[in-house]
């Protein structure tokens, strides 16, 4: 084993590789610092620019860029109280009250450091799980491949904060559109309204950059104007007291950590959760709960440390299953399969160099970023000043001719823009956008799958009543199906008995 | 704006629209063989079952607070979306436009003359920038693709459909 760890090792510690993992740390701090970018819209950019690069470059430059985005995120957070990705909202409720005392550095400080040992702990998890995870995938046949694509969907519609609804109709949008092209098991050409761009189905590169870039920067067109408007808000002072803030509360650091490593493995259901479960924890078990959301320190390690750690183990899903645990591991999953690297259990056993090399990759970046986004601190708040007329534009271009450069097809210029525009009306009229990225790439894997199973079975649906692990599947979809009316049944007992308690009071 | 049953009409569109491309995928569908058409027909039809109930979510009815309550309690603890002020529908129907317009003048002038055009005329008209300013930022952004992808990846930069021949 530890061969192959060292493998991955050496792999990276290549002056291309490096460079390249240097570039993406470069990109993934400056698209975290801009709120609305993050890592899926810096990914989706550089999937089309990865296309030239071997894998293992291309997994070093996209480990480099997941690993820093949420040390981007976390300086715009604390100093404009304007998260850069959506799980450092959490590093707001305490780090922008730092900011505004002054504090903007301890804050930042802390942030960092707390980012790294997260980094670190939720790459032990990785390094743990991988070998175990190989003999858990070949358990796994195609009744349990269908359900666990049902199981990864149904998991990112019942986490929708409160939306499952909409989440399962952009979930059902996505696997329509997964079911366009050649058909795997019969061969037949379905729904491409005789349109030969579409006989290999929708293609997922651009897809994404439309869903993701293109709608963000359509969102931001807008809205207008530069994140911040006044060049004050952005000043940083003690730095290095933050850092020691940080081993302080070693317990705090600990517990973050291992709530985004259990949580990042669990598909679907990321960061935001991780840092907002991070962060309440650690109020429940703070002696002076009062004084958080008013500046304090653990109040900005906490989710710091988990957002971190989460990354690392959100690979779990997404190497061993082909189930993303996010949105940026989906548009990741497009970079694997762009370089003929298809996950499940054939990866973990043919390309262990790969993956060991991505894991060490995001570790380097998670600690390296911390240090390099404490050094660039002020130049990256300076990005949140650039106008949205200015960057839009230029954001716009690089991700229409990036999507074309993929195989050079306009066809996929037509794709982006057409889901860059079905990604705003989704951003604008509040559905998720999450569970049609999860579609596209399960929806013929789920198919296939079905099919497959349905012809073990003799066309009898018994085959996934007969096998234990596909039972337990089922349940599971059945049991989160059910626990948002379950919550909301329990809730309004709740109310209807506190209403009678209060009726009852003299 | 016109209300239906409590809600501005705006904000059932999605959904209708919806209804209609499930309805015509579900008839398309139905033209494949049985076993081809089997999973694709069946989300279709789970899909209508869902926008039926997004759409009455939608409504300020009774039936519409049951939807809410049970599968979008998000939906309850907010009002109704008014993006109206914040996003002036004029404005996201400019926005769209000049996306759309962009990659018609990628389609038919080709990258390497859409590109600085595009920015060179998205920050004149849009951001009413200075002429100086739009010029430059344009043949910097025109020459940043080229540099990045015709000259370090090698990728032949599609030279548009007025050019190849109609």
């Amino acid at each position: 084993m530890l061969d192959i760890w060292l493998s991955g090792i050496e792999g990276l510690l290549q002056v291309r590789e490096l460079a390249f993992l240097g570039l993406g740390m470069a990109i993934g701090l400056a698209f975290g610092a801009i709120p609305g970018l993050g890592g899926s819209t810096a990914l989706a950019l550089l999937m089309p620019l990865t296309y030239g690069l071997e894998p293992f470059t291309a997994l070093a430059l996209a480990g480099g860029v997941m690993g820093a985005v949420p040390m981007g995120g976390s300086i715009t957070a604390i100093l404009l109280n304007a998260p850069g990705t959506a799980p450092n909202a959490a590093t707001c409720l305490d780090g922008y009250p730092l900011a505004q005392q002054g504090k903007a550095g301890l804050a930042i400080g802390a942030a960092a450091s707390a980012n790294s040992i997260g980094g670190i702990i939720g790459t032990l998890s990785v390094l743990a799980v991988l070998p175990v995870a190989k003999e858990l995938v070949l358990l796994f046949g195609p009744p349990e491949f269908f359900l666990l694509a049902l199981l990864g969907l149904v998991v990112v519609a019942t986490t929708s904060h409160g939306k499952m609804l909409r989440a399962l109709v952009a979930g059902g949008l996505g696997l329509m559109i997964s079911f366009i092209g050649y058909n795997d098991v019969y061969g037949d050409e379905r729904f491409t309204l005789g349109v030969p761009y579409l006989w290999d189905g929708v293609h997922l590169v651009p897809a994404l950059i439309g869903l993701f870039a293109v709608a963000e920067m359509i969102n931001l067109m807008v809205k207008g104007g530069a994140v911040s408007h006044d060049a004050r808000n952005v000043k940083i002072t003690r730095i290095s007291s933050g850092l020691v803030e940080t081993f302080r509360h070693w317990g705090t650091v600990l517990r973050g950590s291992l709530i985004g490593t259990v949580v990042g493995a669990i598909p679907g259901v990321g960061g935001v959760v991780a840092s907002f479960l991070s962060y309440s924890l650690t109020v429940q078990a703070s002696k002076d709960p009062e004084s958080f959301g008013k500046g304090n320190i653990k109040g900005v390690i906490a989710p710091e440390a988990a957002i971190n750690a989460k990354d690392g183990s959100a690979l779990i899903p997404t190497l061993a299953f082909g189930i993303p645990g996010g949105a940026e591991m989906a548009v990741f999953l497009g970079i694997l399969i762009l370089h003929g690297l298809q996950p499940g259990p054939l990866m973990l056993v043919q390309n262990q160099r790969e993956i060991y090399g991505l894991v060490w990759a995001l570790t380097a970046s998670c600690v390296l970023a911390s240090f390099i986004g404490l050094i660039l601190v002020r130049p990256l708040a300076l990005i949140t000043l650039v106008d949205s007329e200015i960057l839009a534009p230029v954001v716009l271009c690089v991700a229409f001719v990036g999507s074309y450069a993929i195989d050079a097809n306009i066809g996929n210029v037509v794709l982006t823009a057409g889901f860059g525009i079905l990604g705003y009306l989704m951003l604008r009229f509040d559905y998720p956008r999450l569970p049609v990225v999860i579609a596209l790439v399960l929806g013929s894997t789920a198919e296939r799958n079905f099919h497959q199973s349905m012809m073990m079975g003799d066309g009898s649906w018994a085959i996934f009543a007969g096998r234990p692990i596909a039972l337990i599947l089922a349940a599971l979809i059945a049991a989160l199906l059910c626990w948002p009316p379950a919550q909301a049944l329990l809730r309004r007992r709740d109310n209807r008995g506190t209403a009678l308690a209060g009726a009852g009071k003299p | 704006m016109k209300r239906v049953l409590g809600t501005p009409l705006l904000e059932y569109l999605p959904a209708a629209g919806l209804l209609a491309v499930t309805a015509a995928y579900l008839v398309q569908a139905y033209s494949y063989a049985p076993d081809s058409r089997l999973v694709p027909a069946g989300v279709a039809w789970a899909m209508i079952v869902l926008v039926v109930l997004d759409l009455a979510a939608r409504s300020r009815t009774r039936l519409g607070e049951a939807v809410n309550r049970w599968l979008n309690s998000a939906a309850m603890s907010r009002g109704a979306p008014d993006d109206a002020k914040v996003r002036p529908i004029d404005r996201q129907i400019a926005a769209v436009l000049w996306v759309a317009g962009f990659t018609l003048a990628l389609a038919l002038i080709g990258i390497l003359a859409a590109v600085p055009l595009y920015v060179f005329a998205s920050l004149r008209l849009r951001g009413r920038r200075p002429a100086g300013l739009c010029v430059a930022l344009g043949t910097g952004t025109g020459l940043l693709i080229w540099l990045l992808f015709a000259v370090v990846l090698r990728i032949d930069l599609y030279p548009g459909l007025l050019a190849t021949g109609l």
